[in-house]
């Protein structure tokens, strides 16, 4: 069998009729590929691409609240977070300004972070309208919560103290 | 490739023994003739024309070519597990605060009871084991995601990007998170 | 099948004279007598353009490791020379220096030149051409718009002022080390497919290869360009979808560090 699957003119001639050669030695058996999930979650689109192969890819539009003004201020949010969110652990809680700072931080960051997932996992060029739909949601429910911890934060005891109050019922 | 090997040969072969019966073959062409370029060979050739615009035709074998499988197939590390759930635990417990203040702002036309006091009321009536076990899976997600967030604060610096220091950082977050997650449950 | 054995017989039988064809190989090596086989298992991504209604499949063969040289491009190779030639894969230099044989082995994205086989023969090893490309046929995926990015950040020395003396762009020994472990990038692709966020994203995200090359030409001090650069990069999607996965990283083949690459980018934006 090895001089079978040596010489090259039987395999030129077999070649066409049996792509996968079956019952050759070595070639056991061939699989349905299992990881190719039945039902896909937004798969991609059939390829396409735009232009000649000698064109280059065409450069994302910029715009003043994107990029590196966006990452920066997100960063020092993030950098901001770190002491305030420390902090309730060693003092037990806020001071209601603190309290306060830190409830914005929090909303100011949330909202960047779910803004993030939707740009990574809903592309403007697949579902236009599903994006555009949770971009809406997102701000009306990042206002609802600014609104409704402002209320938390005058009416009630405040966010850190609650916690606390909570944590040691 | 052999079978055209083996035609050249022969064909060579031909050339060196019978070099009559090449230039027969070759349609009595005389060598000035061929050597000046001036036998024009005509060759009779029945095909069909090629109607199909040869542009589109990579074009359509694009549409059929599948995606490699990613996802499914990539070795689980610690490097992109670890990232994927830094995202996971901060949509939920964003999702959450989100939730929590929202409802909270409507509670008083729908009716509920958010406020603090009630809330501490609710948590202070469950039994202790529901007890830990709400806190643990409240605290797990945050204290990953905040010592998950100083590394990133360490990388946008960068510092701590080489694969030794990704991989062991990235274990140390896992363990110190599910340690105090689990301390702060037991307060 | 009868007949082809006959067949096969009569080749068999003037093999000496088919030798040579296969002899030139060096994937294949001449075992030692004593040795017992050992039978390793490979799965391979298959899919045939040819038949774009078949889904794309696993197909697994079976080679003596004693017959095989070390490196995962031998059992390729192998497998294409005896078992299957209708299997399709790139390679060029075996050495890890044209980047054509990049692929998914075993979980991870590596030239499969410079990936050696895990000699444990109890588990198999899985094949797939890079995660999330288009595939062409078989391990082959289709890199047109990887080169078609490459080209949009300008890959070329950009200046206008020409040196005082008229000769080369010189640089300081210091300047030049700043070029180190970007310039020895082979656009594999491999760091690029590795990464989760170019996988969703790869239409407007650069992705780490070619961001590394992006720095590559940010970080030379005979580039003129650095302005212009760095604005054609200041947007949500070219660089600002890293999110520092760091797969980058982890799996490049030469052991650069494109994760770090994009960090310097966004630092140099940030200020």
């Amino acid at each position: 069998m090895a001089s079978f699957a040596r010489s090259s003119l039987l395999r030129q001639t077999l070649a066409p009729r049996a792509p996968f050669l079956q019952k050759n030695v070595g070639v056991s058996q061939v699989v349905a590929f299992h990881a190719s999930a039945k039902k896909q979650i937004l798969p991609p689109l059939p390829q396409s691409v735009q232009g000649t192969m000698n064109d280059p890819a065409p450069i994302p539009e910029t715009h003043p609240s994107e990029g590196s003004y966006h990452w920066s201020f997100e960063r020092l949010v993030c950098v901001g977070l770190v002491p305030l969110t420390f902090a309730p652990f060693a003092a037990g809680s806020l001071n209601p300004v603190m309290d306060a700072i830190l409830c914005s931080l929090i909303v100011a960051h949330s909202h960047i972070g779910f803004q993030a997932a939707i740009v990574d996992y809903f592309p403007p060029s697949r579902v236009p309208k599903f994006r555009a739909t949770c971009n809406w949601l997102l701000r009306a429910f990042t206002l609802t919560t600014a609104v409704g911890l402002y209320e938390f934060e005058t009416n009630d005891v405040g966010v850190t103290e609650a916690l606390r109050r909570i944590w040691t019922a | 490739m052999f079978s055209q090997k083996v035609a050249q040969q022969s064909l060579r072969r031909l050339a060196v023994q019978q070099p009559l019966a090449m230039r027969s073959s070759m349609m009595g062409a005389s060598p000035v003739a061929v050597a000046l370029g001036k036998n024009i060979q005509t060759r009779q050739v029945t095909s069909t024309p090629n109607t199909e615009d040869p542009s589109q035709i990579l074009v359509k074998q694009r549409l059929n070519r599948p995606i490699a499988p990613h996802l499914t197939i990539y070795k689980p590390q610690i490097g992109w597990i670890g990232s994927s759930l830094h995202r996971i635990t901060g949509v939920a417990l964003s999702g959450t605060l989100y939730i929590w203040a929202t409802a909270y702002l409507a509670s008083p036309a729908l009716g509920w009871h958010l406020e603090s006091a009630s809330m501490v009321a609710a948590m202070g009536a469950l039994p202790l084991a529901a007890k830990v076990l709400l806190k643990t899976t409240l605290a797990l997600p945050f204290t990953y995601h905040a010592m998950n967030g100083i590394r990133h604060l360490m990388w946008d610096l960068g510092r701590g990007l080489t694969n030794p220091v990704i991989i062991k950082t990235g274990w140390t977050v896992v363990g110190l998170s599910i340690a105090s997650a689990v301390g702060l449950a037991l307060i | 099948m009868a007949s082809l054995r006959t067949t096969s017989r009569l080749f068999a039988a003037s093999r000496p004279m088919f030798r040579p064809a296969f002899a030139r190989t060096y994937a294949t090596v001449e075992p030692t007598p004593s040795e017992q086989p050992k039978m390793k298992t490979f799965k391979v991504y298959r899919w045939n353009p040819d038949q774009p209604s078949e889904k794309p499949q696993m197909q697994s063969y079976d080679l003596d490791l004693n017959k095989t040289g070390p490196m995962m491009l031998d059992a390729l190779i192998r497998i294409k020379n005896e078992l299957d030639p209708t299997l399709t894969f790139r390679r060029s230099c075996r050495e890890g220096i044209c980047g054509s044989c990049a692929m998914n082995i075993d979980g991870v994205n590596t030239l499969a030149c410079l990936c050696r086989i895990p000699t444990d023969t109890k588990t198999e090893s899985r094949i797939y051409p890079l995660p999330h490309t288009y595939v062409v046929k078989d391990l082959v995926p289709d890199m047109t718009h990887f080169y078609k990015q490459y080209k949009s950040i300008k890959p070329y020395l950009q200046r206008d002022t020409p040196t005082e003396d008229g000769l080369e762009f010189r640089q300081s020994p210091e300047d030049r080390k700043k070029l180190d472990g970007l310039y020895e990038c082979i656009l594999c692709a491999c760091c690029s497919t590795s990464c989760p966020s170019y996988w969703w994203n790869s239409e407007e995200y650069l992705g780490p290869a070619i961001l590394l090359q992006s720095f590559r030409w940010l970080a030379d001090s005979r580039d003129e360009k650095t302005a212009e650069r760095k604005a054609a990069l200041d947007n949500s999607m070219s660089v600002y979808r890293c999110h520092t996965i760091l797969n980058c990283t982890r799996t490049c083949p030469k052991g650069l560090n494109p994760g770090r690459a994009i960090a310097e980018i966004k630092k140099m934006l940030a200020v």
